[in-house]
Formats: structure tokens, C-alpha cells, sequence
């Protein structure tokens, strides 16, 4: 959807006075980094990704934990075509701990702000498709860094621009991650766009591939079809259990014995919040990852 | 003319006292086959060309039979593999998006015993080493699993499906609308529900036909698979997916397909070919200037071979080639073929490779490595198949573009009797360079001249010897022909 020349200037206008001195703690608005509801997952945007996990630049994201001098582990033998500088690029990039939780497709980055202080000693990144809503999230981070240098709080917390359905093993290593959130996904309804939703049979395996045993998979939805949907594909997957029923819900009025991420994630996420006002239904499933089988 | 063969596949066997072989090859909608015994038959048959018929008495396992030929039958193949026991053929023909398996008899008749359309045109067919089991990759990025030889009972009924498009595997349901009222949607969202609404009022949910084989969607990216493979490594089954994102992704063989071991990260275009050679080495290649060589159980990367500089000096030393013109640096491969080079020595790890539209093999070793030489061709590189026609003597047979200039995939040639198939052969197995051998030459006669006839029933896509060069018949037969480079992504799409 093309901006009307003024629109665009507008908000140019606007993200350029956030990066002034003055302006720097003020947190971004909503309202100029809105974009079209649905990204297409299989075009060919011009994303820019890592080759593989060892080449991500996690410590720009990351500045608080950067380390100089510690190499990460390069996935590839170094070849004639690469110069020798790739090792000392490498040992710039590393960060001195792995993100831990991805919430995919996560919006305007709710539930990551609302996670950050809850788990001050954990990674945790934001993977979204869209441009500007990417971005809003990468400004509101800058702006809770500042405002709360003192405490150093939001460090651990980043966002990405990504289209975790076609690059997500370029992130994470094998067995990286304890926690991945699929909140509110886009609901596909149209029967030819199924392939489009980000849970399926075949997706489930990446989900698995960079989850922990023991790791889980939070899923929440207002839309019944699709939890139905999700919970079939996960509890068809050989890799994936149920979790118990309260860890989702608790028991009694107090949901004594929810997990604490599905207490935050039912409250904190844009959509959420939304639903709450309408007065909606919410569903939530959780997958645990479990070990793989011996091989056959 | 004859359309030239866009596919080849061959199997040796060798006894103590006897070396026997037999030859595939798909020319447009029609396959030829040739056994060592000379024996030459084409498929589907020809009413006026009868042939002898002497294995009635063989009957095929399979209950689905169907009597080749089969009623017209014009789509034509982009795949063929031939079972480890040589007793069957797999053929996909690409417009119809049809699995064809064929028995093959002796005397080299093929007979088809199924065909089975997929709801996604597949793009890469192999088979697992223990024959069972055909493994199908598509376009759409999912891996089915087929049994080569469907039994009646596994066969599904033909129920309709209510609102369920046929590749879904979710079946049988009564449709229900997606979301309650409670919901919240976009306005996007709720226009769809309510349009689904009313054609439910209306009856008028349309759905594909529902596929009504056995077949198991094993795995799947979200993104075109190129190529696959499957094998086998000390005792563990793997397979091996590659796609136009620039993954190669390592999954355990069935029944764990599901669990993915790992990535060989690297490549920075589409990946269009995979290769894995006798002593597992995986090898693959696509639009970078470089083939890789993997350690594919530690996807580690072992080495790259310099595919764009040797096709480039190739060029280079041939002027009259090549339209290459100031764009030297401009100057891009898309790899249309890698194959493992078969010797009766276990250590030879070198491999053919054919970039499209250029008019040469070029020759890679892994061990000692070489930096590739080439071998210079009379047309653009097709396919390539071995036979081992005696004792530790393997040669190597390319099917040439006969069509289209060499160097070009759109011209059209002016010589009407350019080659559609050469031989190679080497003195020693190891080491030595491969030349031009011409001891199959009369041996593959007839096989030589048949195939679909351009301009008759012209490889189907209507190219005709008088159309201009850029007719649309021109262009459907250049696509059967050349549709690798057509896989690079072109920065600047949607956003
Ligand atoms: C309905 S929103 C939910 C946002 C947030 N999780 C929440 O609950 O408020 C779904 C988000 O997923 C994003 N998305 C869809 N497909 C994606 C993909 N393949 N990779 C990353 N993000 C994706 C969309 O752009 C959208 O922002």
C-alpha cells in the first residue's frame, strides 16, 4: 500500500526528531509506524538475514552483552574465498549469552517488554516481518534502555526484522531456545492460504530443531478455528507433548500454578489487550518439546 | 528431428562373465530404452511400431495396472530414476504433475503399472536404498513418501472432502466457519468470513479433487525444494533437501523424517543441485560462483570448487562461443547438473558438472583435489548417465541440446544434424583426462534417433522447425529444457 507522499514525509519527519539528543528517551507512537495487516511469507522480500547463526550480529543488538576476544563458534570451516578478517568479525559479534526465548511475529512487542524485566537475565528477541512495526519495536527498546540506564533494564531484550517461516534455523543453533511465542498469529482463514499460517506439521519441525528438550512452544489465539488448528498439528507431531492443563489455566480464581508466561502472555500482548476490551475469547495451547527417539 | 533427451538414467550389472546395462531416456513425452542386448523399445508405444511382446507372462505386483500406452499421453518429463534392482522406472512428467512408475521388462519394455497426479508439481523424485519407497519433494517445499508399488488396500476411498483443498491432510471434516462471533478480526478478516458464509449458504465452497493414494507428507520448508536425496550412512537413513533460500537441510530418514538433524549453511544463491558421492562426501551447487563439498553428518563445510571461474575460463578460450562480450564481470553460472562420477575404484570422488546453457562438462576431484578441467561439448549439456560396458570401464553418456546454439538456451541452430548424444571415457579410471569415445556410437544407434519428433507431435510444447525462434511453442520447449537460472531471486519484489 503506497503512503501518500505527505503521510510519508510525516513520519520520516517524526523518526528523525526521535534520534535528536534531547529526544532521546521519548518512546516512538504507534500511529506512525502502523503498516498493512498481512505480509506475504512467501515472496521474496528484501530481507536481509544471516547466512547462519555463527554470521548474526547479535552484539549490535545486544550492546550490554558483547564480548571482545571470545569467539563464537564458526559454523563452517574458514575457505579460500573468505578472508582471514571473517574469524576477527566473528569475535566482534559474539554476545557472552544465547537468546533463550523468541517471540515470532511479535507485533508491536507487548508481551517482549512486559517479559524483559520478569526475566532481567535472559535473551530475549522479537521476530517480526513487517518493516515499520519492526522498527517501532527497535525504537521503544532504545528509548526503556535510556530511560532506565541507571538499572540497566531492557538490555536483554531485542527485535529483528525476519520471516521466521523461511529463515528461522538461520537465528538459532540446534536445541538454542527454552521458550518460543506464537501470539495472535495472522489467521489465514482463506483454505488456500493454510501453508501460510505459521503452525503447521512441517514448521513444527524448525520449531523443534531450535527448541530444547523440555523447551515449549506458547500459542494463543481468539479465533477457535485456528486453535484448533494449531493444537492438531502440534499433537500430531512426534516432537511435541501438551503441557499439563494448569500450566495453562491455573487452578481456582487466582490460576494458582499458571506458568508465569502464560499468566503475562494472556494479559500483555497488543492483541490480547484488544480482545480483553471486546470481551473475547481467548484459547491457549503450550507444547513441551520432547527428546528425540533413538534412531531407528 | 527429434527432440533432444532432457533426462538420462542407466543401471550396469555386472557377473563375473557378463557386463549388461540398460538406458533411459526421456525425450519430451516419450521414453526410450536400450539394454545392452540391443534391444531398443519407446514408450508410450506406437500403434504403427509394434513391439514384440514376449513378457506377458510377468506379471507386475501392483493391482493398478494400466496397459501402456494409456489414453493420450502428452505431458512431458522432467525426472526419471531407475530402482537399485533396475526392475522399475520412476518418470514424473512436470504438466500434469504425474508420478509414473513402469515395470521394466526384459528385452528393455516398459510398461506402466500407476500414475499418480500430485496436487503440487513435484520437483525432485528419488528413492530410499531399499526400493519401497518413492520420496517426492515439490514445489510448494513439502516431501512426500509414496510406496513405489501401491497396494489396493492401502488405497484411500475416494470420499469427496468437504472444503478441504486435496493437499491438506486434515480430511473428512464438515465445514464450519473459521472464527466464532466472539472473535476479534480485522476488517480483512471478517470480510473473508462472511464471503465464506455465504457461499456455504450457497453450496458453493468448491474443493480439489481429493487425492485418493497413499501419500505421507514427511517434511516440508517453506520455500521451492530444488533437489533431494536419500542415503544411507553407517546403518542411518537421511534425507537431504535443497531449496531456493540457500538452505540444505539434513532430516533422519522414515519413519523419523520429522526430526530435522541439521543445516549446511553457506550458500548465498538458490541452491539448485545436490550430489553425493560414493564415499558420502554431499556435493552442491546453484547460482554461486562456488560448488560446495560438505561433511554432511557434521554439516561441515570441507571444501568449494571455483564452478563460475572454470566455466568462465572455459569461455574465455572459446571466442566464438560465447557472447560474453564487457560483462565479464556480470558473469553468472546456474548449476543444471552434478553428477558423481561411477568407477569401479572406491576412492574416486570426482564429479561432471553442467551450468546451463554452457556447452561443456567441467571435472571436479575431491581427492586429489583439482581445480576442474573441462570437457568441451557440440551442444548445451542435458543430462548425463554411465554405463559400465566392461570390466573397470565406465563411460559417460550426455545428452546434448540439439535444438538451441550452443552457449544459448533461446537460438535456435542452423545445423539440423548437431549430436544428441556423446561419449566419454577414460584410459584409467583415476587421473587420466576423459575423451571423446565413439565405441557406443553404434551401439546406441536407433537409441540415438528416437524420441519425440519436433514438429510432428513436437516434444508436445509445439515447437515446429519452420516457428520463428520466438514462438510460444519455442518458449514452452525452452522451459522443459532450461529453468534453473529462472530460480534466482530478483532483489527489489514486494515489500
Ligand atoms: C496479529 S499479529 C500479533 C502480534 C503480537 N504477537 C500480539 O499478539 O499482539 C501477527 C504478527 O505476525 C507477523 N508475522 C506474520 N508472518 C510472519 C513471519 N513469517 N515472520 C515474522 N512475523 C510474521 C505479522 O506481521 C504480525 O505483526
Amino acid at each position: 500500500m503506497p503512503h501518500a507522499p505527505a503521510k510519508r514525509q510525516k513520519r520520516e519527519e517524526y523518526k528523525n526528531s526521535l534520534h535528536t539528543d534531547e529526544q532521546n528517551a521519548a518512546l516512538p507512537k504507534k500511529k506512525f509506524y502502523r503498516q498493512r495487516a498481512h505480509a506475504n511469507p512467501f515472496s521474496d522480500h528484501s530481507l536481509a538475514y544471516p547466512r547462519s547463526p555463527a554470521d548474526m550480529d547479535w552484539a549490535t543488538l545486544y550492546p550490554a552483552y558483547a564480548v571482545e576476544g571470545e569467539s563464537q563458534q564458526a559454523s563452517e570451516a574458514v575457505e579460500e574465498s573468505t578472508p582471514a578478517d571473517d574469524e576477527v568479525q566473528r569475535k566482534i559479534k559474539a554476545i557472552s549469552k544465547n537468546i533463550e526465548v523468541a517471540d515470532i511475529g511479535c507485533g508491536f512487542g507487548g508481551l517482549l517488554f512486559a517479559l524483559a524485566p520478569k526475566f532481567p537475565d535472559t535473551l530475549i528477541l522479537g521476530m517480526e516481518i513487517r518493516t515499520s512495526v519492526t522498527e517501532y519495536v527497535q525504537e521503544k527498546t532504545r528509548a526503556l534502555r535510556a530511560q532506565n540506564a541507571s538499572t540497566n533494564g531492557y538490555q536483554n531484550v531485542s527485535c529483528i526484522r525476519a520471516n521466521t517461516m523461511k529463515f528461522l534455523p538461520n537465528f538459532f543453533h540446534k536445541s538454542q531456545l527454552s521458550r518460543i511465542f506464537l501470539c495472535f498469529p495472522d489467521p489465514h482463514f482463506k483454505q488456500r492460504k493454510h501453508k501460510a499460517r505459521i503452525v503447521s506439521y512441517t514448521l513444527n519441525s524448525e520449531y523443534a530443531y531450535v527448541l530444547r528438550p523440555g523447551g515449549i512452544v506458547y500459542t494463543i489465539t481468539d479465533v477457535q478455528d485456528l486453535h484448533e488448528w494449531m493444537k492438531e498439528h502440534f499433537e500430531k507431531h512426534p516432537s511435541f507433548e501438551r503441557v499439563e492443563k494448569v500450566f495453562e489455566e491455573g487452578e481456582g480464581e487466582g490460576g494458582a500454578g499458571m506458568d508465569e508466561c502464560v499468566r503475562v502472555m494472556r494479559t500483555e500482548t497488543e492483541e490480547g489487550k484488544k480482545v480483553e476490551r471486546n470481551k473475547g475469547l481467548k484459547f491457549v495451547a503450550c507444547f513441551r518439546r520432547v527428546e528425540d527417539p533413538a534412531w531407528p | 528431428m527429434a527432440f533432444p533427451y532432457q533426462c538420462l538414467v542407466a543401471r550396469s550389472e555386472t557377473s563375473p562373465d557378463s557386463h549388461s546395462w540398460i538406458l533411459v531416456g526421456a525425450s519430451g513425452s516419450k521414453l526410450v530404452t536400450q539394454s545392452s542386448n540391443g534391444a531398443t523399445s519407446v514408450w508410450p508405444q506406437e500403434e504403427s511400431n509394434v513391439m514384440d511382446d514376449h513378457n506377458d507372462e510377468q506379471e507386475p505386483p501392483g493391482k493398478r495396472i494400466k496397459l501402456s500406452p494409456p489414453k493420450e499421453q502428452k505431458a512431458n518429463f522432467s525426472s526419471l530414476v531407475l530402482s537399485s534392482d533396475g526392475k522399475h522406472l520412476v518418470g514424473v512428467t512436470g504438466e500434469d504433475k504425474c508420478i509414473r512408475v513402469f515395470q521394466v521388462g526384459s528385452g528393455s519394455c516398459l510398461q506402466q503399472l500407476s500414475e499418480r497426479c500430485m496436487s503440487r508439481r513435484p520437483s525432485s523424485i528419488t528413492l530410499t536404498d531399499d526400493d519401497t519407497t518413492i520420496l517426492c519433494a515439490d514445489k510448494f517445499g513439502d516431501v512426500y513418501a509414496l510406496p513405489l508399488l501401491p497396494s489396493p488396500d492401502e488405497e484411500r476411498p475416494a470420499t469427496p472432502v468437504v472444503a478441504e483443498p486435496a493437499e491438506e491432510k486434515v480430511e473428512g471434516k464438515e465445514f464450519t466457519p473459521s472464527a466464532t462471533v466472539l472473535t476479534v478480526h480485522s476488517g480483512r478478516n471478517r470480510k473473508t468470513l462472511e464471503e465464506q458464509l455465504k457461499k456455504k449458504a450457497k453450496g458453493l465452497l468448491k474443493t480439489k479433487e481429493a487425492i485418493t493414494f497413499k501419500h505421507d507428507l514427511l517434511l516440508g520448508h517453506v520455500s521451492m525444494l530444488t533437489d533431494l536425496a536419500y542415503v544411507r550412512m553407517h546403518g542411518r537413513g537421511y534425507i537431504i533437501t535443497a531449496d531456493r533460500d540457500e538452505h540444505i537441510r539434513i532430516s533422519r530418514g522414515p519413519p523419523q523424517a520429522h526430526i530435522i538433524e541439521g543445516f549446511c549453511f553457506g550458500h548465498q544463491e538458490f541452491i539448485s543441485r545436490l550430489c553425493l558421492t560414493k564415499s558420502g562426501f554431499l556435493i552442491s551447487g546453484g547460482g554461486d560462483a562456488q560448488l560446495r563439498v560438505w561433511d554432511f553428518l557434521k554439516f561441515k563445510l570441507l571444501a568449494t570448487f571455483p564452478i563460475r571461474d572454470t566455466a568462465l575460463a572455459y569461455l574465455k578460450a572459446r571466442p566464438e562461443l560465447s557472447p560474453l562480450g564487457e560483462d565479464e564481470a556480470n558473469f553468472k553460472v546456474a548449476v543444471s547438473g552434478i553428477w558423481a562420477v561411477r568407477s569401479s575404484s572406491d576412492d574416486v570422488n570426482e564429479v561432471l558438472v553442467a551450468c546451463e546453457g554452457i556447452p561443456a562438462l567441467f571435472v571436479f576431484n575431491l581427492e586429489p583435489s583439482s581445480s576442474g578441467t573441462c570437457i568441451p561439448l557440440q551442444g548445451n549439456p542435458l543430462d548425463v548417465a554411465f554405463v559400465q560396458l566392461s570390466q573397470g570401464s565406465w563411460t559417460a553418456i550426455v545428452a546434448i541440446d540439439n535444438i538451441h546454439k550452443p552457449c544459448s538456451t533461446t537460438e535456435t541452430r542452423d545445423d539440423k544434424d548437431a549430436p544428441r548424444l556423446q561419449h566419454f571415457s577414460r584410459p584409467i579410471p583415476t587421473g587420466s583426462q576423459w575423451h571423446e569415445d565413439t565405441s557406443l556410437r553404434e551401439v546406441l544407434g536407433s537409441f540415438a534417433k528416437e524420441g519425440s519428433k519436433l514438429g510432428v507431435e513436437g516434444a508436445d510444447a509445439g515447437a515446429t522447425e519452420t516457428s520463428s525462434p520466438k514462438s510460444a511453442g519455442d518458449k514452452a520447449l525452452r522451459d522443459i529444457l532450461y529453468n534453473v537460472e529462472n530460480l534466482r531471486k530478483r532483489p527489489g519484489a514486494e515489500d
